[in-house]
């Protein structure tokens, strides 16, 4: 008998909203040590309020809001990941402004390095941020296709890999996540492809192909990985969670579990129009115009993932930043059916 | 290759598109003038920049939120598209069916419309009046969704009629009553909770919401109806039916044709008060129209490939609206070469210009031709256009700087230069007047060789992108 896998979701957190308690395009989370969830917010051009941190926790409590749209310290035009170290400092990349801007968990700035270029130390559009065990902080550089390592100021350490297809090789990649066995793995989104590299930047193993079967993946956005190895890829393209084992072998995908999130519920709560009006509605249809259009798919049936951008694993629960539906969907780990 | 065919190339470029480089019109001119409007009609557009390189930096653009980004991702498109001639045909098709988010308070339901027009928009007019009849962005526009069984809303039967195919005069009020009982039951899945969201402008809890068409059988009036002239049981698909078979339908159609592409005709409102221009282009688009089984494409094959298209005397007759000109102006400039955030301000400038995109003044569009131009709107237009063309900065223009600079070499005139500058911007025609204002710039300010430096190129740009015919097409 075949051994089939499943990943089931737990619950959704947020809600859109251009300011205060919500996300607008939310790009990325990253926990503090007290548990607490610093929700990176892109906003969009024609409305910069959603450029912010939101900071909550599993429960749904709201602790506020702080950063803005702008190019002063402690501001960001196009944010692109966030990343909290051991000692509690935020790290922001700005894919706009080309630089890391490090701050307190309360909002302060401390200090911001980068700058564009080709040079050590120097970005083409800053994204995926990630910290190893000893400290040190690995930048997605991803229009250089590279990854520069610096250490907790800012100062650069080394850099690996190059622009290209080959292995080793990255394209416009995105996410970057570290795994304890002191392995890297690198959303290669142009090259449609995980990468695993060594911490000193050796090329391990790609996982995952472009192609139009369930195992494959389309522009992936970020991956993590459980306790035993599987990894965990945003399908951003297919706007699917997609799991392969770690062997590297295809487990399961989901398209998307979406459910009403307290903040969903206290919004439809105090507007019963609404609430009455989405009580009689069937949002989850199946209709012959979206198939092989995964993205209007998304557009049309509210549950379903719409651009993927982030998965973090905290104390079991994996939480996938759902970008163009302003909220985070939180899934258990894969299991055996 | 003779000085006519680049600059009858450069028409037609402009009119399909929205105008080409030097070395375009010369690699299109070795074609020939048949095969190039062949080409433009028959084959698929390539995008140099992807969906998906868009949405990947700018999310709103592919999942909008609000009522710019439309028109920026729209805007892209024509800038990235080797053919844009998709664009300019949806284009087209919005300034009629001129549908605005004022009411609708939902982006994609609206790039959904557009979408419809690039796909269905060079096909039969009897299909796409089918398909715009279901398009749930005018469903909600023109209250379709609101008509029901024994209670008409005759605001789409009434427009349908008057605005997206015969024009008043050739129908009676008793036409739209029955062409509203006929489209009762054709409305938006889930309408009571997506035109609440509309009403309220709603984005939540998780952003907006994709809509799609629904017919409801129970909500439809089935009984016999009586419309223009033919008694039947008639549905929505039997009104379009019998609308296409009008001779007016012909006549309405071929002259929104002709205005967009050939010349500005005036106002709709005035079209059964004021003579076409060209009565006989008019005629001879209808015939085409009837042989062809309402294919617009064929329309427009007829069209490029007509005496009355070639004329020099519709060169440059028309003025570019907004959208047109920031579009022609940023694919000269080439300044967007992957997704930028200034794209986003960039698009502004058509709605500063009169212009926003997906935002119409109201179902009737907008004015074409000189109504684009007001002491306000012509201020903008200039300084947009004399910006962009003088940032040297710009891909494009280093590129047509460092074209002019080798071509010249050894034989500079300043009437050798003006020649140079205008073919580089694609070979604008100028009246007499405006280049004696190019030749008094350029001796006094560019009086050899020597002085073509960066900065007297872009002034001499600059001064380029304010003449009158930069604001035509």
């Amino acid at each position: 008998m075949t051994t089939s896998f499943k990943i089931k979701s737990r619950k959704t957190m947020g809600l859109a909203a251009m300011q205060g308690r919500g996300f607008y395009y939310p790009f990325d989370l990253s926990f503090d040590s007290n548990n607490r969830i610093y929700v990176l917010g892109r906003g969009h051009d024609y409305d910069t309020r959603g450029c912010r941190i939101t900071v909550m926790d599993m429960n749904e409590e709201y602790h506020g809001t702080f950063a803005s749209f702008g190019t002063q310290d402690g501001q960001f035009m196009w944010p692109s990941s966030i990343v909290i170290s051991n000692s509690d400092k935020i790290y922001v990349s700005d894919e706009y402004l080309n630089k890391i801007t490090i701050m307190t968990t309360e909002g302060k700035f401390i200090s911001s390095f980068g700058q564009f270029g080709e040079d050590d130390g120097q970005f083409d559009g800053p994204n995926g941020l990630v910290f190893d065990n000893e400290n040190n902080l690995y930048v997605v550089d991803h229009r250089n296709g590279r990854i520069q390592v610096f250490d907790e100021e800012g100062n650069f350490i080394r850099k690996f890999s190059s622009q290209g297809k080959s292995e080793g090789n990255l394209n416009l990649p995105w996410g970057i996540t570290f795994h304890s066995d002191d392995r890297l793995y690198v959303s290669d989104w142009g090259n449609h492809r995980i990468q695993e590299f060594t911490t000193d930047g050796e090329f391990v193993r790609s996982v995952g192909s472009n192609g139009d079967k369930e195992e494959n993946i389309l522009h992936p956005s970020s991956c993590a990985i459980d306790d035993i190895g599987n990894i965990y890829v945003s399908d951003w393209g297919n706007h699917k969670l997609k799991v392969f084992d770690k062997e590297g072998d295809f487990l399961c995908s989901n398209r998307g579990e979406a459910t009403l999130s307290e903040w969903a519920k206290d919004f439809l709560n105090t507007n019963v129009e609404e609430k009455e009006a989405r009580l009689k509605s069937n949002l989850d249809f199946d209709l012959e115009i979206f198939k092989n259009d995964p993205f209007k798919e998304s557009a049309h049936i509210e549950k379903l993932f719409w651009c993927p951008t982030s998965l973090t694993f905290h104390k079991g629960n994996l939480l996938i930043v759902d970008s163009s539906r302003h909220r985070i969907q939180v899934y258990n780990k894969v299991y055996k059916v | 290759m003779s000085n006519n065919e680049i600059l009858l190339m450069a028409h037609l470029m402009r009119r399909v598109g929205f105008g080409s480089t030097k070395d375009e019109l010369n690699k299109y001119v070795k074609k020939g003038y048949d095969n190039q409007v062949d080409e433009i009609l028959d084959l698929e557009p390539n995008y140099e920049v992807s969906n998906h390189m868009i949405n990947r930096y700018q999310p709103d653009y592919e999942s909008p939120m609000g009522s710019s980004a439309n028109g920026a991702t729209w805007l892209y498109r024509m800038v990235w598209s080797d053919f844009p001639f998709k664009e300019k045909i949806s284009l087209f098709w919005h300034g009629i069916f001129a549908t605005g988010y004022a009411k609708l308070a939902n982006g994609y339901v609206l790039a959904d419309q557009i979408r419809m027009f690039s796909k269905y928009g060079l096909g039969n007019y009897q299909d796409l009046l089918l398909h715009l009849s279901k398009d749930p962005a005018m469903i909600i526009w023109l209250d379709n969704c609101e008509s029901h069984k024994g209670a008409i809303n005759e605001n789409y039967g009434r427009e349908l009629l008057e605005l997206f195919s015969m024009g008043t005069g050739n129908y009676t009020e008793k036409d739209i009553k029955e062409a509203a009982r006929a489209f009762t039951g054709w409305t938006i899945a889930n309408k009571d909770y997506m035109t609440a969201k509309s009403q309220r402008d709603s984005v939540w809890p998780y952003g907006r919401l994709a809509m799609h068409f629904e017919y409801k059988e129970d909500d439809h009036d089935g009984d016999e109806k009586t419309f223009l002239g033919e008694t039947g049981k008639f549905n929505g698909e039997d009104i379009i039916e019998i609308i296409c078979k009008q001779k007016a339908t012909a006549k309405f159609i071929s002259r929104h044709i002709y205005s967009f592409f050939v010349e500005d005709e005036p106002p709709v409102p005035e079209w059964p008060y004021k003579e076409p221009n060209n009565p006989e282009a008019i005629e001879a688009l209808s015939e085409v129209y009837f042989d062809k089984g309402y294919n617009i494409k064929e329309m427009l094959r007829f069209l490029f490939k007509s005496k009355f298209f070639k004329s020099e005397k519709v060169w440059n007759k028309r003025v570019k609206s907004p959208i047109e000109l920031v579009a022609g102006t940023l694919r000269i400039t080439k300044e967007f070469s992957r997704p930028d955030k200034q794209q986003s301000l960039t698009n502004s400038h058509t709605q500063f210009m009169g212009q926003h995109a997906m935002n119409p003044p109201s179902v009737e569009g907008w004015h074409w031709g000189t109504e684009w131009l007001d002491s306000g709107t012509v201020v903008e237009r200039v300084n947009f256009s004399s910006s962009k063309l003088g940032n040297v900065n710009n891909l494009g223009i280093r590129r047509i700087i460092d074209n002019i600079k080798s071509n010249i070499s050894n034989q500079f005139t300043p009437e050798f230069l003006i020649e140079i500058v205008l073919e580089e911007l694609g070979a604008i025609i100028v009246s007499k007047t405006t280049k004696d204002t190019l030749n008094d710039f350029v001796k006094s300010k560019i009086d050899s060789e020597k002085a073509l430096t960066d900065d007297n190129l872009s002034e001499f740009l600059q001064l380029v992108g304010a003449m009158p015919e930069y604001q035509r097409t």
